[in-house]
């Protein structure tokens, strides 16, 4: 019973001393800051098109047979594409159609248009349409234009072919293709909206653990360069003072990643509004909604994994006496951490398959990989009951382990342990 | 009769080092008991056993005539590691009601009593300040507290001296004085024989993890005592003349350099061993028929430091590895 009771106190002053820290607050503050940059900065970047000035430069012929001099040619696109440009709110101006290219250039050094397009004779053939401005590169202008363009030239191809336009309508119109995620039994709403989900969920969770994981590690490492590890595991069992660590840090953990749940899932639902705030527009297909079941099964892979890793961790800052040396020594666990996250495109590629099955059935990897495998429909109740079972397994058998390694670990000053030495401590 | 701690037959080893070996002693209620040793004779492995930091290779600890090393046992006792540290991020008062907490109070509990205490060491006004805000005197003190606070029975102290200035040993001097008065007891190690001395009912001389005495300071001293140190103040440079001849006399006063010890104290002019088999009053006896006019005749009762040296030996008080190390 005490043990519990020092375990909670222990628990207590971790968590209280992480959330009073101005570091704690900043960050949890800023993170949201940073989500809502992730979604508003793209579409500055992008920029909006709108106000563009263009000059259209338009050399193919009026009509089939009917050619002029290129100098008093009026091209048969150049009046469509400009109404269409109006429309999207640019400022487009035709011009005429044998205006050299470097008066054009010069009007853009001089910052008296955005760019020109320059429609070829033989646009309606293979010609190339060519748009050169200061917005170039932009794929919002790239795609305005390609789009416009295209349907324009296909609509005069059907007008000289003679085709009615409901007929052309209906020869142009896209051919819809899809692909569903499924395993025979349920449908998920779109393959690629379940991989975005389960992608970032095995993202989510790898940042959470790099993260809080090493926190534990660090707090552990600052013990013993602060000395106050021999009063504390005078006062307290090592086991306790780990566990309460870990629980202490995690909670810590929890509040901020919950924090940022709830602003970023505020941030994703009135997204439109914020972009609004900003001059800017954005869209973007809804991602799809996670059933209770799943919810609960994710937050059960969370926090096996941190607590998982946590001890690993842990293990980790009893074994070094130092900041420097920890970057060493966690390196192999880091590296564990990494391939399953490299693995995350081997999961969803084919989350039905023997790779998948291995990777989320293995400890190290199976709580960044399994949330997303089960999203994916890949994955059996029975194996996840497998899954969890071998992962709840193994954090308790890593937790003993590295709460043995802590208990000799902690008051080691100096030399790092040999692995052999490591074995031993294993054993006492 | 009734024991704050009673130790047997204790081994600890770290490879092939043997940190403490076979160590016996028994610390009665009520009394300061000193652990003495040179550095790396193992006195700190021992206490850290004693609080469960380290488990013996053998031997038994039992604590307050019934409790093993354990949570049951720390509730009962206040401990100043050698380590001294704290968590610098936490205020004053909230690591003292931390530990105090740990140790067993209730929260609230916990609370008052840090108060109370920082109060008592005068660092009451600075509850509220960061541990790292401190300077390292008043992180000695706030230290000493997180070991008192509880009103543990039995206070352990490894090396409590160490890094305290002069004003600063004597506040904890009084403070040991002042827990012995309550009728609880003090263990405490140090390589310091001066402050050592001034507190010490029973004494525990360590070596190389091996006991080499232990018992009341007072008989330790009385049975170094009879095999005699004599010191003697001549009354002027005729009686220095006259004695000549009796220190001369080998049945008095044995031979070689060991007989011309350098008088410890100023009112001394000399320092004689006895000869095996002489005792102090045949020497007085002698003196004085040789009408040798003598202004002090003291049987030197041997200082801890003395005795320390003497059993110890010069070269091992030469500094070994940390065990901690090994």
């Amino acid at each position: 019973m005490s043990d519990v009771r020092d375990t909670l106190v222990i628990a207590r002053r971790e968590l209280a001393e992480r959330v009073q820290s101005k570091w704690f607050v900043a960050i949890t503050l800023l993170g949201p800051i940073g989500m809502v940059a992730l979604v508003i900065i793209p579409s500055l970047l992008i920029g909006n098109p709108a106000g563009t000035r263009i000059e259209i430069i338009d050399q193919t012929c009026p009509a089939e047979g009917r050619c002029p001099a290129l100098h008093d040619r009026k091209g048969a696109l150049a009046t469509p594409l400009s109404e269409a440009l109006a429309l999207a709110q640019w400022k487009p101006v035709i011009i005429a159609a044998d205006t050299p290219e470097q008066v054009e250039m010069d009007r853009i050094r001089d910052k008296q248009i955005n760019g020109f397009v320059t429609i070829p004779e033989d646009a309606l053939g293979a010609g190339v349409i060519v748009y050169r401005g200061d917005n170039g590169s932009s794929p919002v202008v790239r795609e305005t234009l390609r789009l416009l363009a295209s349907q324009l030239v296909q609509a005069e191809r059907g007008r000289r072919a003679q085709i009615s336009p409901d007929k052309l309508a209906s020869i142009i119109q896209p051919v819809a293709v899809e692909s569903r995620q499924t395993n025979g039994k349920n449908e998920a709403a779109s393959g690629q909206a379940s991989f975005f989900l389960g992608y970032a969920l095995a993202y989510i969770l790898f940042l959470v653990i790099t993260i809080y994981a090493v926190a534990v590690m660090r707090s552990v490492v600052q013990e013993k360069t602060s000395r106050v590890m021999e009063l504390m595991v005078a006062t307290v069992k090592p086991r306790s003072l780990m566990a309460g660590k870990i629980l202490g840090v995690g909670g810590a953990g929890l509040i901020q990643v919950a924090i940022w749940l709830t602003i970023g899932a505020l941030t994703l639902a009135y997204r439109e509004q914020i972009l609004g705030l900003f001059g800017a527009s954005g869209g973007g297909s809804g991602l799809p909604s996670l059933s209770a079941g799943e919810v609960v099964v994710a937050l059960l892979y969370f926090v096996l994994g941190y607590f998982f890793y946590a001890s690993i961790y842990a293990a980790v800052g009893a074994m070094v006496s130092s900041e420097q040396d920890t970057q060493q020594v966690q390196l192999p666990v880091t590296l564990l951490l990494v391939v399953g996250i490299v693995s995350v495109t081997a999961v969803s590629g084919d989350p039905r398959g023997f790779t998948a099955a291995v990777m989320t059935t293995v400890p190290f990897w199976s709580p960044l990989l399994m949330p997303m495998r089960i999203l994916l429909g890949g994955a059996s109740a029975g194996e996840v009951a497998l899954s969890l079972v071998v992962l709840a397994v193994a954090t308790v058998l890593v937790a003993s382990a590295a709460a043995r390694i802590y208990r000799v670990g902690v008051l080691m000053y100096g030399k790092r342990p040999s692995p052999r030495e490591l074995l031993r401590w294993l054993r006492y | 009769m009734s024991h704050a701690l009673v130790v047997r037959g204790l081994i600890k080893k770290f490879g092939s080092h043997v940190a403490v070996d076979d160590i016996s002693f028994e610390v009665p209620r009520g009394v300061v008991y000193g652990i003495l040793g040179p550095n790396g004779a193992g006195k700190s492995t021992t206490l850290r056993m004693i609080n469960d930091i380290f488990a013996p290779d053998a031997g038994e600890i039992v604590v307050l005539d019934g409790f093993r090393p354990g949570p049951e046992a720390a509730a009962r006792i206040g401990y100043l590691p050698e380590e001294r540290g704290l968590y610098p991020k936490m205020k004053v008062g909230d690591m003292v009601a931390f530990i105090a907490e740990l140790r067993g109070l209730t929260r609230g509990d916990a609370r008052h009593k840090a108060a109370v205490w920082l109060d008592r060491l005068g660092l009451g006004q600075w509850a509220k300040n960061k541990v790292a805000d401190l300077s390292k005197g008043m992180q000695q003190k706030v230290q000493f507290a997180t070991a008192l606070i509880h009103e543990p029975e039995l206070v352990i102290l490894d090396e409590p001296w160490s890094g305290l200035d002069p004003i600063n040993a004597e506040v904890l001097r009084d403070a040991v004085e002042e827990i012995r008065a309550s009728g609880r007891t003090v263990l405490f190690s140090t390589h310091q024989m001066e402050q050592a001395e001034k507190l010490v009912d029973h004494v525990c001389i360590i070596a190389r993890g091996k006991k080499l005495l232990d018992g009341k300071l007072k008989d330790i001293q009385r049975r170094e005592a009879a095999e005699g140190l004599v010191s003697l103040g001549f009354g002027d440079a005729a009686a220095r003349v006259a004695a000549q001849a009796v220190l001369a006399d080998r049945s008095l006063v044995a031979a070689g350099a060991a007989a011309l010890v350098e008088p410890a104290d100023g009112g001394a002019d000399r320092e004689v061993k006895l000869a095996d088999g002489a005792t102090a009053q045949r020497l007085l006896a002698a003196l004085v028929t040789a009408g040798v006019t003598l202004r002090r005749f003291e049987v030197v009762v041997p200082s801890l430091h003395k005795i320390f040296v003497d059993r110890v030996g010069a070269s091992a008080t030469v500094a070994e590895r940390r065990p901690e190390a090994s």
